[in-house]
């Protein structure tokens, strides 16, 4: 949403420079945008630190199994329930400050008695996995979208515009919140177990409905004044198929609200995912969830405190590098809106 | 055309009293295809809610029925709900009892009609009116903190541009904007009322009843509320400030000799107004439809935990209301956005 | 919905023997290991304690309550909204508890402090007079009684609380008396189809009303626990005047015969109460007028409320709860405290959590035994908390049930964790090693853990687990229906009363077998059901009692139906403003009756 008018004037105003770049001014410099924005990205210091944590993040996901082997804990032994000493009478940890020790670095966990560090690990990579899926899916179909409305115009663009008018007035959390039970009952099977995956594929499916509009909307938009230069014209005119021009000259000048969008909603999307989870409509025990830890950790702030700053301070660190990285990836881009 | 709009709003000139209603006008017309507009969006979504709720198999006489409960009493209820209708017809009905009132088993649903829950037998028009208070408390309320420590922070950030005061508070925003309120409602809940003791536990008392029990009550639902808007706010405020002082009428007004004050508070502020009406309405209008993360954190009842509360229990006929009303509230709080807005900045055509 | 929330637990149905409370004495002492829990010599919830009482323990005024004083607000907290407020149709602790309040039976119980319930005459003068070989009950109404809008009451209001159990809205409530005079199942409602609103009555050799004071029960059969059901609310007073009994919409405004009267009813939200001034102290045994007003809110969690009540501030220094339970997000810090204890309780309650096995699927008994050894009792009890939550349960029939004697067959309380190895050796033995069982529960936090350890100890034992989450508003009635597709579900069972009548025939029987009965486990066993016929007509009740526990011993043991998990306990606080709480171990609730404003 509040990129929309940072990164709306882009196409009118650095266009003569950036947007002319890949049909002609390439030749010049010797560099494409993309080297350039390299370049420029490379010099900026906050980007590259918070690209770095970012990139640390993906990697504890997926290496998540990895390190907890060599941790040699994992997420779902009930440690503390196996293990006399560690829980008290009401099932709290025993130690201070969450029962972190040299064992259980993050302490374990009230109740349940589950190492805290490892359920951190495997949370966050249930949740970057739900968001970087939703992303993914949200920028095809918002690219799809937009370019279609933008690009075709006409009673097209009147009726995709008016879908997603109607799509954004959906009240977004309350919708996720709702929707998630109807989608999810569509997939459950009587008996037997219900696999997490079903659960997975039905966040992404309702996060991902309501989460491209804002997306297309930008694209259209920008679609529709490229539509109107002159080297679209030029294009059409050397006889030019309407997919080749989408390609070759429509997406390059796409690339930078994609990637900026892109590095705002996959945040987005690991927070409402979270948020779903603390709300009880997310991932179910025993899958690890970095939101359902949240909703643990508010259960049990009275006794154990600690439990919840892992979750959180993670979270926040997280999202302040994604920002971050946002920022530097636009002004990388975008020379021009630098303070 | 910047000159232009201070003559233009004085409507004491005679030669503008006929512009001046013709705004007006203008306006009218605006707010009748808006709110027809409006309509259409509020019906489609209400279908579209409709049937996707009533797709899924469920049993809602089960939640009606009691324990007491055999097949012939399920048909009975099934019937007395209207339940087996055709899901069209069940719509229409629905619609039907929304302008007019409609008929149940238990009795006579007057106007806004919006059913009856499906597990107390209440009235959820009335239920959600009991609710409201809360969460317009909660609006308005952390609206008001975050719109005045947001929009002071950017100014001052924009007042000082470039000294360590801006970037402080840039990074504090950003910092903000990155929280999250079940992390940081949950910690400042343990650190100001259950370790200091310094707030009062968060409740609702209603205003009416004890001003003061309900201004104590809602204080840290407000901040807490705010920190997640304020990063917005903060930050949009300085950009428009900074771009507003670089304008050419307000470049003037200083050459002229203007006071500084007089320049940031009457010209360039008065520049930046209208993008953050148009935040705040979009923001209120997404609050006055529930917060329910601030509500399930704080333990609040208003229209958010009723929401979640409904899905949990499946209780469709009140999810339904609160969806309505909460969309219903954002397509109004966007349509006095629009007005607002030209209101504001005249340049704004009502088209 | 009943039996997926705790404390929410029906009570139980179909009683029997009678003076049944005079019970050979037994301690419950007992309970499992750790010192850690709370003193469980002052349990008070034994079958010991009850009695029931005499014309002169029915005749009011209560004695008054040492240091209480009228005046005052008391803030209740509670959870969910009570279902129901007509007493056609409470069955559960709480609406029990409130109704207390506001409507009067023929019978109630008196608590004593000490933990002694004494059964006496409410609306009646005494606990009733049989005759007929307990076939028939005679019970006399005292005089000053009058409903809150000063008209008195007589037996033809009486006769209206029974009969308007027949008319099809009242499907909530217990149903013994409608039962017993008219048939079983809910073949009794064809004796009064629409209740007692079209003009009609019961014939008057079913039920009779004499003269203005007096009410005759004509039962089929002999019914020596009568003073007990006709202790249950939906007997007692309810205004025959045209136009007072406003059926379904009477659940909104009860007329009150007791103490207070509905003020404001909040659907959902709140509903207080208010003295009725037309309620005459001298009449009643049992309850007292102290505080001017209750103030009842509902949707306060649990550790909602009882952080608040132990915080102590505000109105909430006059605040309580009938039946939320301290948890265990406040427990420690309200231990930490001192100056609490005084205002807190911990007591035993009549119900029992079970793992239900389903007997049609899982039909081997050795794999049966196998999950009974395996389930981890101590583990699933510290999901609600540990020992101050309830105490591991090694058989079937809670410690307050008369002549119990405390067996543990599978050994749960020695091995919180279940044993697994013998668990894993009955397997073997049984050829099933990775039998597949489906496991059902209820989608709330405390159950997804709860599932979290019952998985876990069950594929240790060498079970393939298929975890079957169902949603909590539908679970009570997924499980209960004979044809479910599950192995293995939690379900939970209260006794009326303390006697083992109210618990082996509703939940073992198997003619009670159906949709929606009890016999969640469908035990099909003609042996069971013989001696359930044989120990009902034993007339001496100490020996039915013990016969009853040897026989849910045996069922435990031979059958395999469940696992007992663990027997529950309430722990209840109360803001210092507020003195004369005390446990209602009937209800397994706190009660108000005594209760002032400090």
């Amino acid at each position: 949403m509040k990129s929309s008018s940072q990164t709306a004037d882009p196409p009118g105003g650095a266009d003569p420079i950036d947007g002319a770049a890949p049909a002609e001014a390439g030749s010049l410099a010797g560099r494409s945008p993309g080297q350039l924005m390299w370049r420029r990205f490379r010099r900026d210091r906050t980007g590259m630190v918070s690209a770095c944590v970012v990139i640390v993040f993906f990697l504890l996901a997926l290496l998540a199994p990895l390190i907890s082997r060599l941790y040699g804990k994992d997420p779902y032994t009930t440690y503390g329930l196996d293990r006399p000493g560690l829980l008290n009478e009401f099932f709290y940890p025993v130690k201070p400050n969450g029962g972190i020790d040299g064992e259980f670095w993050f302490g374990v966990e009230p109740q349940l008695g589950r190492d805290v560090f490892t359920q951190l690990l495997y949370g966050i990579r249930t949740s970057l996995l739900i968001a970087t899926a939703v992303t993914v899916l949200c920028l095809i179909t918002g690219v799809v979208v937009g370019v279609t409305a933008g690009y075709l115009g006409g009673r097209t663009d009147y009726l995709l515009s008016r879908f997603i008018d109607l799509l954004l007035a959906f009240p977004a959390q309350l919708s996720f919140v709702a929707f998630t039970p109807v989608v999810y009952a569509l997939f459950v099977s009587p008996e037997k177990e219900t696999p997490t995956a079903l659960r997975v594929i039905t966040l992404i499916t309702v996060m991902w409905a309501l989460g491209w509009m804002g997306l297309a909307r930008l694209l259209r938009g920008q679609v529709l004044s490229l539509r109107e230069r002159e080297f679209i014209e030029a294009a059409k005119v050397t006889g030019a198929s309407p997919w080749r021009i989408i390609r070759k000259e429509l997406l390059p000048n796409l690339w930078t609200p994609i990637l900026v969008q892109s590095t705002l909603m996959l945040p987005t999307f690991v927070t409402t995912e979270a948020g779903l989870s603390f709300l009880g409509v997310g991932i179910v025990e025993p899958t690890p969830d970095w939101g359902r830890m949240f909703a643990t950790g508010a259960r049990h702030y009275q006794n154990d405190i600690t439990y919840m700053f892992f979750p959180g301070i993670a979270m926040v660190i997280f999202v302040v590098a994604f920002n971050l990285l946002g920022d530097s990836v636009r002004d990388a881009f975008d020379p021009k809106t630098k303070r | 055309m910047r000159r232009g709009r201070d003559r233009l709003s004085d409507p004491s000139r005679p030669p503008y009293r006929r512009l001046y209603r013709k705004i007006r006008d203008a306006m009218l017309r605006f707010l009748v295809r808006r709110s027809l507009g409006a309509m259409v969006i509020i019906l489609l979504i209400s279908a579209i809610t409709f049937f996707l709720f009533f797709a899924v198999p469920s049993e809602p006489a089960q939640l009606a029925c009691g324990k007491n409960c055999d097949p012939d009493a399920i048909r009975i209820i099934n019937h007395n709900l209207g339940l087996d209708d055709p899901v069209p017809v069940q719509y229409w009905h629905y619609l039907v009892g929304i302008f007019a009132g409609r008929d149940f088993d238990i009795g006579h649903c007057s106007a806004p009609c919006l059913g009856y829950s499906f597990r107390n037998d209440q009235p959820v028009w009335e239920t959600i009116l009991d609710r409201y208070p809360t969460t317009l408390s909660l609006a308005v309320g952390g609206t008001v903190v975050f719109l005045v420590v947001g929009v002071s922070i950017g100014m001052i950030a924009a007042a000082r541009r470039g000294t360590f005061a801006d970037k402080f508070l840039s990074s504090l925003s950003l910092v903000g904007n990155s929280m999250q309120i079940y992390f940081v409602g949950t910690i400042a809940l343990w650190l100001l009322v259950d370790s200091w003791g310094v707030l009062d536990r968060p409740e609702y008392v209603p205003v009416t009843q004890d001003p003061v029990g309900w201004f104590s009550g809602m204080l840290l639902p407000w901040l807490v509320l705010s920190i997640i808007f304020i990063a917005n706010y903060s930050r949009m405020t300085r950009s428009l400030m900074i771009e507003q002082l670089d304008e050419d009428h307000v470049r003037t007004a200083r050459a002229k000799g203007m006071s500084h004050r007089t320049v940031f508070f009457r010209y360039a502020w008065r520049g930046a107004i209208a993008p953050i009406v148009t935040l705040v309405g979009i923001d209120m209008g997404s609050l006055f439809g529930g917060a329910m993360v601030t509500e399930f954190t704080f333990t609040l009842h208003g229209l958010g935990r009723l929401a979640v509360d409904s899905v949990t229990q499946k209780d469709l006929p009140m999810l339904m209301g609160v969806m309505l009303f909460s969309c219903t509230a954002i397509v109004i709080a966007n349509i006095i956005v629009d007005a607002l807005y030209a209101v504001i900045d005249p340049r704004v055509r009502l088209a | 919905m009943t039996s997926s929330r705790r404390h929410r637990t029906r009570l139980g149905a179909v009683a029997l023997a009678a003076g049944a409370l005079v019970l050979s004495a037994c301690s419950s002492g007992g309970g499992g290991g750790s010192d850690d829990g709370p003193e469980r010599t002052t349990d008070k919830n034994r079958a010991s304690n009850y009695s029931l009482g005499t014309a002169a323990d029915s005749t009011g005024p209560a004695a008054p309550v040492p240091g209480a004083k009228k005046g005052g607000t008391i803030n209740v907290l509670q959870r969910d909204a009570f279902d129901h407020l007509d007493p056609a149709q409470i069955y559960y602790s709480d609406a029990l508890t409130v109704q207390l309040l506001y409507n009067r039976s023929l019978t109630t119980y008196k608590v004593g402090a000490n933990g002694r319930v004494t059964v006496v005459g409410d609306l009646a003068t005494d606990t009733g007079k049989s005759s007929d070989g307990g076939r028939t009950w005679t019970y006399t109404l005292k005089d000053g009684l009058k409903f809150e809008d000063g008209s008195p009451i007589t037996s033809a209001d009486v006769r209206q609380s029974v009969e308007r159990l027949y008319a099809s809205f009242a499907n909530d409530g217990p149903q013994y008396i409608p039962q017993w005079l008219s048939g079983d199942g809910q073949s009794f409602r064809k004796a009064l189809p629409d209740g007692p609103y079209k003009g009609k009555h019961l014939p008057k050799s079913v039920l009779d009303t004499p003269d203005e004071k007096t009410i005759v029960f004509h039962f089929k059969a002999p019914h020596a626990d009568t003073p007990y059901a006709v202790a249950m609310p939906n007997i007692g007073a309810v205004p025959a005047a045209p136009g007072k009994d406003t059926q379904q919409r009477y659940d909104s405004h009860p007329v009150s015969s007791g103490p207070y009267k509905i003020g404001t009813l909040k659907p959902g939200k709140s509903l207080t109460l208010v003295r009725n001034d037309q309620w005459d102290p001298k009449t009643d045994a049992v309850r007292h007028q102290y505080p001017d007003r209750y103030d009842i809110s509902f949707g306060v969690q649990e550790p909602d409320s009882s952080r608040r009540l132990l915080a102590d501030r505000g109105s909430d220094r006059q605040g309580m709860s009938f039946s939320n339970a301290v948890t265990l997000e406040t427990g420690p810090s309200v231990l930490k405290d001192a100056s609490t204890k005084s205002r807190t309780f911990n007591e035993i309650q009549p119900y029992v959590d079970y793992m239900a096995i389903n007997m049609d699927r899982i039909k081997d008994k050795k794999v049966r035994q196998a999950l009974a050894y395996a389930m981890p009792n101590g583990q699933i009890l510290g999901q609600f908390g540990g020992a101050r939550a309830g105490q591991v349960a090694g058989n079937l029939l809670a410690p307050s049930a008369a002549g119990w004697k405390d067996t543990d067959p599978f050994g749960k309380k020695k091995f919180p964790a279940g044993d697994t190895d013998t668990a894993r050796k009955l397997l073997k033995e049984a050829g099933k090693e990775g039998q597949e069982i489906v496991y059902a529960y209820p989608n709330t936090t405390e159950y997804q853990n709860v599932s979290v350890v019952v998985t876990k100890a069950l594929r240790k034992a060498g079970f393939t687990v298929q975890k079957k989450e169902i949603d909590s508003n539908n679970y009570a009635t997924e499980i209960s229906k004979v044809d479910n597709t599950f192995d293995i579900y939690r379900a939970s069972w209260g006794a009326d009363w303390p006697v083992a009548s109210t618990v082996v025939p509703p939940l073992f029987d198997s003619r009670v077998l159906s949709d929606g009965s009890q016999n969640y486990w469908h035990l099909r066993n003609t042996a069971v059901d013989r001696d359930i016929d044989r120990i009902n007509k034993i007339t001496d009740v100490k020996q039915a009692s013990a016969e009853w526990v040897t026989l849910a011993d045996r069922i435990l043991t031979e059958d395999v139906p469940a696992v007992p998990i663990f027997y529950n306990r309430l722990w209840s606080i109360w803001g210092s403003g507020i003195g004369g709480v005390k446990y209602h171990s009937v209800y397994g609730s706190a009660d108000p009756s005594d209760a002032y404003v400090k």
